[in-house]
């Protein structure tokens, strides 16, 4: 129904009024000259109705032999609209220059959209686009998407995946990074590593793949002492060594020994103290560039915060048209002291944070004993970590002639 | 008695299209008129509009008139092969 709505308006319709001798018969020879009405309402004499254009044009043998008379009550449609439009000189100059502007700017880049980065952060990948002058505004026709692939594989090795993709406007690239651990090849031949001891110690616990243990469960060691050897003896029939192969000497050991720990804090320290005075500024951010009014330093010691947005229409439509506020907040640089809780707060933080780190290496924490104590000048912590500690020294090994082997 | 003859050539023919299933309305010229409660009114197959006031419209068939009484009666369209009429209808006569 639209539809036909629509097609009428397209081609323009009148709406008359109609009088006369024989009203009933002007209806029956415009219909049977395939002329359409609509809307035929009879208000006392006169019937009034809709009639196409074209129709309109055909009417006058029919009125003649009718006797009837018409006029033109309203004019609808596109071929009365458009003249009346085109007298509009400014208008259609402004339609035309909207055009203009909407073709031309569909030429350019105004967004450029990163999907799947986990380690790769935005503003590495910003500088990296900056590099290959791949950047806001420009021309569409400038980009080689196929390169740009290429590009950030060659850029960032653990991306496994990248495409880059043009949507209106928009340039959207898809990475994948690589979240499987990165697995390097040993070689097939070494030259042999032992397995030293770091720190003095007892050996709580020894478990040898390959090479050679020279120390057992409960032996004391020094630092420097090697735990397991990565010179392998081949024997002869009759005990005697006949070669050494070398291998990486690779075994799970714990080294049980005393490890200190000592942090410190300043009993006072400097904290800001907002006077609670701020000033708003706002600005106009358009691509990489800002307008702002000018200002002068607002306060002698103040910090700002930033904050941006962007209307979701402007978001959706690509344009990168920002505005924000920056709010310069004044303070004052106080000194304090740390109270007995606070200190030990801090402190219990940082401990809880060594632990963490000790238990992502593999430590195992037997005994502990940490003390708080203050001084002159700070707050100390002291502690001793009876731990189980994961041996991870290496030196290569010491290789030995065959010749004085042999003898 | 030429009246009763014409009747009687009716009802052959009548009986004739039924045997042939053919579709009443084209082969007999008669006029098809649906009617939506009493608001609405389609008609087809008619010659013309023979009279046409808010209260009544006449129609002209091949072998019939009909009459619509009504208020305020319309017509929303009007084209060679059909027209609804709309409107408060009270009573469609044939004669």
């Amino acid at each position: 129904m639209n539809m036909i709505k629509f097609l009428k308006y397209v081609r323009g319709y009148l709406r008359i009024r109609l009088w006369g001798f024989s009203p009933e018969r002007f209806m029956n020879l415009c219909s049977n000259r395939g002329i359409l009405l609509w809307d035929i309402v009879r208000e006392g004499d006169a019937y009034y109705m809709c009639i196409s254009l074209k129709g309109f044009w055909e009417l006058k043998p029919i009125l003649k032999k009718t006797g009837t008379r018409v006029a033109i009550l309203e004019r609808y449609g596109l071929p009365f609209f458009i003249p009346r439009l085109l007298q509009r000189k400014i208008f259609i100059l402004g339609l035309i220059a909207a055009i203009a502007f909407w073709i031309i700017s569909s030429f350019y880049i105004w967004d450029i959209e990163l999907t799947g980065n986990l380690r790769i952060t935005e503003d590495i990948f910003q500088s990296f686009l900056k590099e290959n002058q791949v950047t806001v505004g420009m021309r569409r026709d400038e980009l080689d998407i196929g390169e740009l692939e290429k590009e950030i594989r060659r850029q960032f090795p653990e991306v496994t995946w990248a495409s880059a993709k043009l949507e209106g406007t928009r340039l959207k690239i898809d990475i994948k990074e690589n979240d499987a651990p990165i697995v390097v090849e040993k070689p097939e031949t070494t030259a042999g590593t032992d397995l030293v001891a770091e720190c003095d110690g007892t050996v709580a616990a020894i478990i040898v793949r390959s090479g050679v243990p020279l120390v057992s469960i409960g032996d004391v060691v020094e630092a420097g002492t090697i735990l397991v050897e990565g010179r392998v003896p081949v024997f002869n029939e009759d005990k005697t060594v006949r070669e050494y192969t070398y291998v990486d000497a690779d075994a799970d050991i714990l080294l049980e020994h005393t490890r200190y720990y000592t942090e410190e804090l300043p009993i006072d320290y400097i904290r800001k103290e907002y006077t609670g005075r701020q000033k708003e500024h706002f600005y106009l951010k358009l691509g990489s560039r800002i307008w702002k009014l000018p200002e002068e330093p607002p306060f002698l010691v103040y910090d700002s915060v930033m904050k941006e947005t962007r209307p979701l229409a402007l978001e959706k439509l690509n344009i990168s048209v920002f505005w924000g506020t920056v709010t310069h907040r004044e303070y004052q640089n106080t000194e304090h002291d740390y109270t007995r809780e606070e200190a030990e707060a801090l402190l219990n933080q940082k401990l809880m944070d060594f632990l963490a780190d000790l238990e992502e290496k593999g430590v195992q924490i037997i005994e502990k004993d940490v003390r708080i104590n203050k001084n002159d000048t700070s707050w100390v912590m002291e502690g001793a970590f009876l731990v189980r500690e994961p041996v991870t020294g290496r030196e290569e090994t010491t290789r030995m002639d065959m010749g004085e082997t042999n003898e | 008695m030429r009246k009763k003859n014409d009747c009687i050539r009716e009802t052959k023919k009548e009986a004739l299209i039924e045997s042939l299933k053919f579709p009443k309305d084209i082969c007999m010229g008669a006029m098809k008129v649906t009617l939506t409660g009493n608001r609405e009114a389609w008609i087809e197959n008619y010659r013309g509009i023979l009279e046409y006031t808010q209260e009544q419209i006449l129609l002209q068939g091949k072998s019939c008139q009909v009459c619509f009484e009504g208020n305020g009666l319309s017509v929303d369209y009007y084209t060679n092969e059909d027209m609804k009429i709309s409107g408060c209808i009270h009573c469609v006569r044939y004669s």
